[in-house]
């Protein structure tokens, strides 16, 4: 069966087509058009520039993935339908209806958050039920216990800010750029002197406590009082390597702790990851160094690289699942939910 | 009136009681640096209002509705509250792109808007409390003072 994916939920216009027996899954195209640089300037996504530029990549976008073959060969079309930014969203979710009245294809209307944990049956390799997946990324941090295809139970999730939020703002109050995930890490990696570690220490907020939820403003805070002490700026130009660094191991640390301690009170078979910030390298190493020494029965999968952050090869695989049980939404009652929650 | 928080129990103690005066129709515009606690004390309105869903900073979705249930409320006409984050935002258009206006003002739903000042377009000539909020000394102290028009 092949899917094409479209995903506009925030500041990606991505379609992608995916073929699939649901053994396999093989991306013939995933196309990508991103808005990140435009959107630098203003430290975040601002809606009303994003549905205009959607508007504007949404059909090149999705020509380049069909190829010269077209829509002949697709038998379903699956579309993102939130959460996410409304105007955003809009964008793909009415493409995907003109098409699928078009075209006479079936569509299948997905959450956001379950196409991210589903960019892991694009790696290919076999995953067991019960898994957990730990999503990362600007708008969510969340648990989710799947004890087979479609069947979602969160365990966990953030209390106040999200993780790639955290990074986000951390990275603001530190004069670094945006998106704060990548800008972080580079800025960690330029610390040299190992005893520079030791000049700042954050705190790692709910790591110890028993339930698997989160919590990263307090973090947040912690950077904001740190950063005001340097009130000299030479001086606090010279510990941000440091300061970076910390607020990265203080997120990984939490991120991870949370992670296997669920694991292993769920008994899972499998532990994934999900979400831009999963392409965080300190988070992929030690996600997979902890499982192997906390967990060594328990297989680990974390998605490629390109589909961590927002794609639209993640929603035709999801999609896939939807298309084998027939779970289709006819295009008259196809409807955007920016807020829904899986 | 301005007021000083030891902690974030006291700023949400405090902000469950502030919206337990609110009559509907109201826009609560929270204005502060951010670690201010903008986020705590529009999760202590929440309370207030009876709203038992997690209240979460809604920086990255930018608005999100939260429904009073009926057995929680309080019994007034207070039906939703419509929380707003306008730190990515450098105008107030981009808030009415996403149906702000469906909610601003509605006799049956509290708006909380934080970053305010970057959106003070979008609030003027309304019924707007607000809620200017500082870091004070130590981590855990703010200080909160409030301005009706």
């Amino acid at each position: 069966m092949k899917i094409l994916g479209i995903e506009t939920s925030c500041d990606e216009t991505s379609a992608a087509v995916v073929e699939s027996d649901g053994r396999n899954f093989e991306v013939k195209s995933n196309v990508v058009s991103s808005q990140i640089k435009i959107h630098a300037k203003y430290g975040g996504v601002v809606p009303e520039v994003a549905a205009r530029i959607h508007v504007e990549a949404i059909l090149p976008v999705v020509k380049e993935a069909l190829g010269p073959d077209g829509a002949g060969k697709i038998d379903a079309i699956a579309v993102a339908a939130g959460p996410g930014l409304i105007t955003s969203l809009l964008v793909g979710n009415e493409t995907a209806k003109i098409l699928s009245w078009f075209w006479e294809k079936p569509l299948v209307a997905l959450n956001h958050v379950e196409a991210h944990i589903y960019a892991n049956w694009l790696t290919n390799k076999k995953i067991k039920f019960p898994a957990l997946c730990l999503v990362v990324s600007g708008g969510h941090t969340e648990l989710i216990l799947m004890r087979g295809h479609g069947k979602y139970v969160m365990i966990g999730e953030t209390r106040d800010d999200a993780a790639g939020e955290c990074f986000d703002k951390t990275a603001k109050i530190l004069g670094l750029g945006y998106p704060g995930g990548p800008a972080i890490a580079a800025e960690a990696k330029k610390l040299k002197v190992k005893s520079e570690k030791l000049k700042v220490k954050f705190p790692r907020p709910m790591i110890d406590t028993k339930d698997f939820d989160f919590s990263f403003s307090g973090l947040k805070t912690a950077v904001l009082y740190a950063a005001r002490d340097f009130k000299n700026k030479d001086e606090l130009e010279g510990i941000v390597p440091a300061m970076a660094h910390e607020v990265q191991e203080a997120i990984v640390d939490v991120l991870v702790a949370k992670l296997i301690r669920a694991a292993k009170k769920y008994e899972v078979k499998t532990v994934m990851l999900a979400g831009g910030v999963s392409a965080n390298k300190r988070l992929r190493e030690r996600f997979v160094s902890e499982i192997e020494k906390e967990m060594p029965s328990v297989d680990w999968n974390i998605p490629d690289f390109e589909y961590c952050t927002d794609n639209a090869a993640m929603v035709a695989a999801a999609g896939y699942f939807h298309a084998a049980k027939k779970d289709f939404t006819p295009w008259q009652k196809l409807k955007v939910d920016p807020n829904w929650e899986l | 009136m301005k007021k000083v928080f030891k902690n974030e129990k006291e700023t949400l103690a405090f902000a469950e009681r502030f919206a337990q005066k609110l009559r509907g129709g109201e826009v609560v515009a929270l204005i502060g640096e951010l670690g201010a606690g903008k986020t705590v004390f529009a999760k202590g309105m929440a309370s207030g209002l009876g709203i038992k869903e997690r209240v979460q900073s809604p920086t990255f979705l930018l608005m999100k509705i939260y429904n009073v249930r009926p057995s929680t409320g309080l019994g007034h006409k207070i039906k939703h509250l419509c929380h707003v984050d306008a730190y990515r935002l450098s105008d107030a258009v981009e808030l009415v792109d996403i149906g702000i206006l469906d909610w601003l003002g509605r006799a049956d739903t509290v708006a909380v808007i934080e970053w305010a000042d970057k959106v003070a377009a979008l609030i003027r000539g309304r019924k707007v409390i607000k809620i200017k909020m500082k870091l004070g000394g130590g981590e855990e102290k703010r200080k909160v003072e409030v301005i009706s028009n």
